[in-house]
């Protein structure tokens, strides 16, 4: 049996390509996102072991709890300066210094901020000591000292052209300030840390530069020869005071690449939902590809059972031939996966995140879940018709018409009209109920199962409004074919309508998202400016708004800042605002309390999470922050209308500078006096804050702009990487067509034969495909819409307060899939223009 | 597109303009060594209103005379004319439309597309041409073929005998110049077949149209007007008025 189904598989070289390629696009996606997460944690420990490599044990104040690096840049409570002198006396220790980071943004020589995308821009203490200084080298120049000097990454300095002895601008949170570039760091063969531009002075330079005057963030220290780190770090643990501790410069290295993993899990997992969705997609059409080759076969597996096969050897056959697709779709999934990531790293490159060089990282078990999803996916989706190719007799009449799908049962087809009409009923619910997340999908779920039951009949359905179509122009055929195979028909669109389906309801999430933050900008914001730091910016040194309070022709000035803690045991943004002004620029919706009781002691919760967590104004309400640990708050009232600022839990400005150590600004809400329009005003701020190349000043509009701009760029990216779900529907489609073209040869040969041109051969193909499309389209359109609906109605809490559908978007996609469904059909339906007539028409 | 009325019946033979015609007609598969000759110079006239009827044994080309013919096959040298029209200077485009609007085809089996009902498999060649056929042509056709209770019916629910009958409607419903007809009755019982035969006799007689069938069955070719025998690509003897009997004197003859 292993010999013929091995047979089979190479008798049609494209079918074979076709049907592997629908899984190949899942499995690489699968290895591509492992072999990339792993890449990228292999190289940053390597860079993280190599900075920390001559230090061999870290003092620094404990963290609270393991904060999200991205919420607080793992910023930990800076230490008294004097405790390195007490370091530095502990036996053993062979050289201590003390180190600070923080904000410095370096200013170009054309006035323009050097901000990478995504990287931080942090300024450091350049160690005196260069072994404690790690993985760090001066590529050019000596390490600064004094007051004057600074140095900066070999990246910066390549990119905006400095040269040792330039001046330097550079933006601290105090305000701006000019350095004499005495130096270029390099960081083993990268010229800087993840693309992330770097600013270095000597200790006191930095503390005062930083605004940790007489402060450090963490002591690092060597040992003597003959002392092992673990020694030295219990030694040193003994003369360090409470909520400081002593850690290895190894675990430092190790606890920095685990928050590397986990940040990347989320993105990991993210790419792993979307390589699911082409899976799915892809296992439909292995699904459909089989039962077509079982049902094709009949009379092969007839006489093979004739001649003595028995069912199992059947079975056997048919799931073989399904794992020897499996496995090499499998297997080139993973090549075109390590491909992918390698692509992907470099294209990283390119746009200026620099990611420490290393070899791909490929681990066993990227390698096992590429083969086990490959041959898993296309195994259980043969099973089906592996197991109806065993029903066949051995005396299965050698008749050579083209089989027909059978009916399906009455009983079947109600319970799939049921279940279609329940999930349809349940999504319109959801939507009208609102914050149902899980019922969301499981509504879309229990659809779409619905749909697959009831797909022929919808097909069958949609091929006789098709056939009303005028004489000979191909849609009758076209309508007849799919009627006669509508479970065929049915099951290739249904991979367009999963495809189609995310795809929508992403679209109408997103603009929903849009919707709202115009939404929210118009109904919360009383502003008339609002400062931002320029792209993916720290933030906005708080110099700029004490400029800004001293002028005439602004009346307030609120700052905004946000930083990560923990509440009720979960990670959350925490924002501060000061009270002064506050209702002047913002409008946050107060259902409880108001605005002015907002004070030090005192928090604003916003409505829903105050529902969450049970707690009501007067209550008390425990925030953990990662440096300053539990603090005690009493909620002073509750708001709806946070969206604007993203803020569910709002403190005043003095409790968050108490327990956060950065002073940036994430944003800046300001009035102006009477009487200044708006671009006037914008016009004198952006000159007032033009030492602050990095400030955005934006009117409400340009905020509203900007927020439906940034949705929609994620929205491209998402839709970019389901639209490979869209692309294995498509090659569903493709699969079927051509294995109907073999199928029909002596039709399409009598059609010939009577006077069919080869174009309206080639229409009628095409059509069909069309109608495939069609039907993938309108149930992937419907069931995206409802779920987009319910999905948005369901993220109320993230800031979605409408419901909006994009009908132009979502007619484009419309437009996309039937154009799709013509693409699909190029080639099957030029071979079946080309069908040798005579060799159709005679029987031999 | 038509030049010319149909054919009035009963005109004599010698006064009949050809319905086709084929001239030196030569057909090579293969090349060098391995070339065989299908066709080795045959001429061929097929007069308006005729029943024609090649013979032949295996092999002698006279499958491959009638699809040249007929336009579904190129020669190697010669010519086809229908209505002197040299099928040689068409396009693949043309010659599928004159197939469609002059020419009517009859095959041995698998005749009707499976998913059109008998009617809607009919009217196929002038749907393809996207135009209604004349509908008092198309009820004379049914009803000379005694079709008219099974239109509405698809090919799987009619009798072979049936669906070759819908088959000749079909190759009638553009009043073509020529029907061919491939071994029409070679996959019908003897009575199906008998009966298919007086059909296509009657079309000939009573509708005027020109027929040319394929057998290898002397009782079908003794419908015909005339018994073209053909052996080893050429033809070797002509027989009009044909009878059973003299077809089988003539086969044994050529030893066929």
């Amino acid at each position: 049996m292993l010999r013929v189904s091995l047979r089979n598989l190479l008798v049609n070289k494209l079918r074979l390509l076709l049907t592997v390629m629908a899984v190949v696009i899942g499995v690489s996606f699968v290895s591509g996102t492992f072999v990339l997460s792993d890449t990228m944690v292999k190289a940053f420990d390597e860079l993280y072991t190599g900075l920390t490599s001559g230090t061999d044990v870290v003092v620094r104040s404990k963290s609270a709890y393991e904060a999200d690096v991205t919420t607080t840049g793992g910023q930990v409570r800076p230490v008294d300066d004097g405790l390195v002198e007490t370091v530095r006396a502990v036996p053993g220790v062979a050289a201590a210094e003390g180190s600070v980071f923080g904000f410095a943004l370096i200013i170009d020589k054309d006035g323009v901020p050097i901000q990478p995308g995504g990287a931080p821009t942090f300024g450091t203490s350049i160690s005196a000591d260069l072994e404690l200084s790690g993985g760090g080298t001066m590529r050019e120049g000596r390490p600064p000292s004094g007051p004057d000097e600074m140095v900066i990454d070999a990246r910066t300095a390549h990119q905006a052209g400095f040269e040792v002895g330039d001046d330097v601008d550079v933006v601290l949170e105090d305000g701006r300030k000019t350095y004499e570039l005495v130096g270029i760091v390099g960081f083993g063969e990268t010229d800087s840390l993840l693309g992330a531009t770097l600013s270095g002075w000597d200790l006191p330079t930095a503390q005062e530069a930083l605004g940790k005057t007489g402060l450090v963030d963490e002591i690092d220290a060597r040992a003597e020869d003959g002392v092992s780190a673990d020694d030295l770090r219990g030694r040193i643990a003994t003369v360090l005071p409470d909520g400081v501790e002593a850690v290895t410069g190894e675990q430092v290295a190790e606890d920095s690449t685990e928050s590397v993993r986990d940040a990347l899990g989320i993105f990991t997992t993210v790419l792993l939902v979307f390589a699911g969705v082409a899976l799915l997609v892809g296992s439909f059409v292995i699904w459909n590809t089989f039962n077509v080759l079982v049902a094709q076969r009949r009379r092969e597996v007839a006489l093979l059972r004739a001649v003595g096969a028995t069912r199992r050897q059947v079975l056997g056959g048919v799931l073989s031939e399904a794992v020897a697709i499996g496995a090499v779709a499998g297997l080139l999934g993973l090549v075109s996966g390590i491909g992918l990531a390698l692509g992907i790293r470099s294209l990283l490159g390119l746009v200026g995140v620099d990611i420490p060089s290393t070899s791909p990282a490929i681990e066993m078990r990227t390698v096992v879940a590429g083969l086990v999803v490959g041959l898993g996916v296309t195994a259980v989706a043969a099973v089906l018709p592996a197991w109806s190719a065993t029903r066949v007799a051995p005396m299965e009449a050698l008749r050579d018409v083209v089989p027909v799908s059978r009916g399906s049962g009455r009983i079947r087809h109600l319970a799939g009209w049921v279940t279609t009409g329940v999930g349809a009923g349940l999504l319109l619910l959801i939507a009208l109920m609102g914050n149902q997340r899980w019922w969301t999908v499981i509504a879309t779920v229990t659809t779409f199962a619905g749909l697959v039951v009831v797909g022929p009949s919808l097909a069958r359905g949609l091929a006789r409004v098709a056939d009303h179509g005028r004489r000979g122009n191909g849609w009758r055929l076209a309508a007849r074919n799919v009627r006669r195979s509508s479970r065929r028909a049915a099951a290739t669109a249904l991979a367009l309508t999963i495809g189609l389906t995310v795809v929508v309801a992403v679209s109408v999430t997103a603009s929903s998202l849009k919707d709202s933050v115009t939404e929210a900008v118009s109904g919360g914001n009383r502003s008339d400016l609002i400062l931002e730091a320029e792209g993916a910016g720290m933030g906005i040194s708080p110099a700029v708004a004490d400029l800004l309070r001293v002028r005439d022709d602004v009346r307030d000035v609120v700052e905004l800042r946000e930083w990560g803690a923990q509440i009720a045991g979960a990670g959350q943004l925490v924002t501060g605002l000061d009270p002064r002004g506050l209702d002047r620029v913002l409008d946050l919706g107060m259902e409880s309390g108001a605005v002015t009781d907002l004070a030090p002691g005192r928090i604003l919760v916003s409505a829903s999470n105050a529902e969450d967590l049970g707690v009501r104004p007067g209550d008390e309400l425990v925030v953990t922050f990662p440096e300053t640990g539990p603090a005690t708050f009493e909620v002073a009232g509750t708001f709806g209308r946070g969206s604007l600022i993203n803020a569910h839990y709002v403190i005043s400005m003095a409790d968050f500078e108490a327990n956060v150590t950065s002073r940036l600004d994430g944003a800046i809400l300001l009035t102006v006096a009477d009487g200044i329009g708006p671009d006037e005003a914008k016009a004198t701020i952006e000159e007032a804050v033009a030492e602050y190349p990095n400030v955005e000043v934006n009117t409400p509009a340009d905020i509203t702009r900007d927020a439906r701009a940034s949705v929609d760029q994620l929205l491209g990216i998402v839709t970019a990487l389901l639209l490979l779900a869209v692309v294995v529907a498509v090659l569903g489609i493709v699969n079927t067509l051509a294995l109907s073209v073999v199928e029909r040869t002596r039709e399409l040969g009598l059609m010939r034969a009577v006077g069919a041109t080869r174009r309206q051969v080639r229409a009628v193909v095409r059509r069909e495909s069309v109608l495939m499309s069609l039907l993938g389209a309108l149930t992937g359109v419907a069931l995206g819409v409802g779920s987009g609906a319910a999905l948005a109605r369901a993220l109320g809490d993230e800031g979605i307060t409408t419901v909006s559908v994009p009908l132009l978007t979502v007619g484009v996609y419309f437009a996309i899939a039937v154009a799709v469904g013509v693409l699909a059909a190029l080639g099957p339906a030029r071979r079946a223009s080309r069908v040798d007539v005579l060799r159709a028409v005679t029987t031999e | 597109m038509r030049t010319e009325p149909a054919e009035t019946p009963g005109r004599a033979a010698t006064e009949t303009p050809l319905a086709a015609r084929a001239v030196r007609a030569r057909k090579v598969y293969g090349e060098g060594d391995t070339a065989v000759v299908a066709l080795d110079d045959v001429s061929l006239d097929l007069p308006s209103g005729e029943f024609t009827a090649i013979m032949g044994p295996s092999g002698s080309g006279k499958s491959t005379l009638m699809h040249c013919l007929a336009g579904l096959d190129t020669l190697t040298a010669g010519q086809v004319l229908v209505r002197e029209i040299d099928l040689a200077t068409l396009s693949d485009r043309e010659r599928t439309i004159l197939r469609r609007d002059r020419l009517g085809f009859v095959f041995q089996s698998f005749n009707l597309l499976p998913t059109l009902t008998a009617e809607e498999n009919i009217t196929l060649p002038a749907d393809l041409a996207g135009r209604a056929p004349d509908p008092e042509w198309q009820r004379t056709v049914v009803a000379k073929l005694d079709l008219g209770a099974r239109l509405c019916h698809r090919p799987s629910e009619l009798s072979g005998g049936q669906q070759q009958r819908v088959a000749v409607a079909r190759a009638l419903i553009s009043r073509p110049e020529v029907v061919f007809a491939d071994e029409p009755t070679g996959a019908l019982d003897q009575k199906a077949g008998t009966e298919l035969l007086r059909f296509l006799r009657s079309v000939v007689d009573e509708l005027g149209q020109t027929v040319l069938m394929v057998t290898h069955d002397p009782g079908a070719a003794a419908y015909a007007d005339r018994v073209v025998f053909l052996v080893d690509g050429a033809i070797v003897e002509e027989l009009a008025a044909p009878t059973r009997g003299a077809i089988l004197d003539v086969m044994s003859r050529l030893g066929a």
